[in-house]
């Protein structure tokens, strides 16, 4: 398998190669166990655990395609996620009609954020939300002179703003990070290795949570969230890190250090978009994923871990930026 | 009635191909499977109206099939205004033009008429009884016309669908569209209970309100 997708990804690196080689052998071998427990035990209900599956064979599928075939394609796809996701996130925030000029705008923001991560210029990336948008949004909400509620308008624009787009636009300046001496992954071994951390550790907070979850730790606002899960989380995430560390330029204390905070910030990211959840009275964001909900169900730990390892890794192996 | 192969064949491409996935990825509708429309030999689809888009998707779900003989049904002064207007509508969204302000006297062009005819030749009909498009997210008081209809045409079936979020789109008076998830929710294909227009009318606004209650988006409580 690892010589026919160096064939299908001539420009990638062995490590990268071996990284998606690696999860296509699990989601190979997680179907398996489900097709045969399924043989063996007809009468299980598994519908719901083959619907995730199947997913994520989509999800991994488009995410292989939209990162490893062509450079600019990558970062289209990730400008429509964050698309998608702005749009699910502000549709549940309940804005008012009179937001509607400041919304378009906020959607116009989209293309050029990743339009300045694309050419790699990373002064004006990185201010253009937190500065610009920041100043124009409140400035077009005046113009309709519409006072009622406005504040809350102009703080849930700017959050929903930077969730969705400046949070994972991250994922995108990951590739247009510059090269390194010596290590060949490039931005898209960084990618994946925190898309692929993040995910595990999801999975892997759940698994610990559910086999030996007895402490809550945050009963009002995610029941199912336990201390053996977090901690079992955060212990494995970190484990895991560390094996698949070639993907990344760092050392390996510094690889410790990353794992282990993308497994914190990943659950940071869960807890909070929980909450939000929760305030609004929804399960689910959205339905667009089958057995996962919507967007941001699935890369609400996603939003918080893209700015937080790109600030890290860009502070301890970009330094001559 | 015979089925108009070109017409259908574009209408099957138009909307399947075009319309379907650009007003799902792009504005960001919401699909829900309705097979089993395909089931159904006629019927009407009774939906509430905030939004040009409220036609669009509803006609993007329908299975494909039977798209060619699914009319909406649309005002006359607003569609058909024009001669091409009127051709245009009628060719690219299948539309059954009538007059609101008709009266009986009118004879075919009756609005009543001209849907008793459009039933009798075997069209379904989709019909939206508040009359225009209102405030988003608020139902306005539908007209008794689809219930009068429904008494006329005695064991046609009605199919209510309730829709949100599709004024914040695109509202009226709206010059853009603006990308927001809205969804469709169909309810189960229904026979009246009686014949006499007015319990019709109450049954139809029941189903709704129920609709309203599951699925209506409820407004912020005022918290300052």
């Amino acid at each position: 398998m690892k010589k026919f997708l160096s064939m299908l990804f001539p420009s990638q690196s062995n490590e990268v190669i071996l990284m998606i080689s690696i999860i296509l052998g699990i989601l190979i071998t997680v179907s398996a166990v489900l097709f045969f427990t399924k043989k063996i035990f007809p009468e299980k209900n598994l519908t719901e655990l083959e619907n995730r599956t199947k997913s994520w064979w989509i999800m991994i599928l488009i995410f292989i395609c939209a990162i490893f075939i062509n450079n600019l394609a990558s970062y289209i796809c990730l400008a429509f996620l964050s698309f998608l996701a702005f749009r699910e996130l502000y549709s549940v925030l309940h804005f008012r009609q009179s937001d509607r000029s400041a919304l378009l705008l906020a959607f116009l923001a989209i293309p050029i954020q990743y339009t300045l991560a694309y050419i790699k210029w990373y002064g004006a990336y990185i201010i253009f939300i937190p500065v610009c948008m920041f100043l124009l949004l409140p400035s077009v909400l005046v113009i309709k002179q519409d006072t009622h509620r406005i504040t809350k308008s102009m703080a849930l624009l700017q959050w929903t703003l930077m969730l969705s787009v400046f949070g994972l636009s991250h994922l995108a300046f990951l590739l247009s990070l510059p090269d390194l001496e010596g290590f060949s992954s490039g931005g898209r071994g960084l990618l994946l290795f925190l898309v692929f951390l993040t995910e595990i550790n999801d999975i892997m907070q759940y698994l610990w949570g559910k086999t030996l979850g007895k402490h809550k730790i945050l009963p009002n606002v995610s029941p199912n969230k336990t201390w053996e899960g977090f901690i079992g989380g955060l212990i494995s995430t970190t484990i895991i890190g560390y094996f698949i560390g070639f993907l990344t330029p760092l050392q390996t204390p510094y690889v410790i250090l990353t794992s282990a905070m993308i497994a914190v910030f990943g659950f940071a990211g869960d807890v909070v978009l929980s909450a939000i959840k929760r305030d609004k009275g929804i399960k689910d964001m959205s339905d667009t994923i089958p057995g996962h909900g919507g967007i941001f169900d699935r890369i609400d730990s996603l939003s918080f871990t893209a700015p937080a390892f790109f600030h890290l890794v860009y502070y301890i192996a970009y330094p001559h930026l | 009635m015979r089925k108009p192969f070109l017409q259908s064949a574009f209408l099957k491409l138009i909307y399947k191909y075009l319309c379907r996935p650009a007003l799902r990825y792009f504005v960001g509708v919401q699909y829900v499977d309705c097979s089993f429309l395909k089931d159904e030999e006629q019927f009407i689809i009774i939906a509430n109206h905030n939004s040009h888009l409220d036609t669009l998707s509803l006609l993007t779900s329908l299975p494909c099939d039977i798209l060619w003989k699914v009319k909406p049904v649309a005002a006359e002064d607003y569609f058909g205004n024009t001669k091409l207007k009127a051709k245009l509508s009628n060719f690219f969204i299948n539309t059954l033009l009538i007059n609101r302000h008709s009266k009986r006297e009118d004879g075919e062009n009756y609005a009543m008429n001209k849907m008793t005819k459009a039933i009798d030749d075997g069209y379904s009909l989709i019909l939206f009884p508040e009359g225009s498009r209102g405030e988003p997210e608020q139902m306005s008081k539908m007209k008794s016309g689809v219930a009068r209809l429904l008494a006329h045409k005695p064991g046609l079936k009605y199919v209510p669908v309730f829709m949100t979020g599709m004024g914040t789109s695109l509202p009226k008076g709206g010059l853009v569209i603006l990308p927001h998830n809205s969804s469709l929710h169909f309810g189960e294909p229904t026979l009246p209970e009686s014949s006499d227009p007015h319990v019709i009318m109450e049954q139809i606004e029941k189903d709704f309100s129920a609709m309203v209650q599951k699925y209506g988006i409820k407004e912020d409580e005022d918290d300052d």
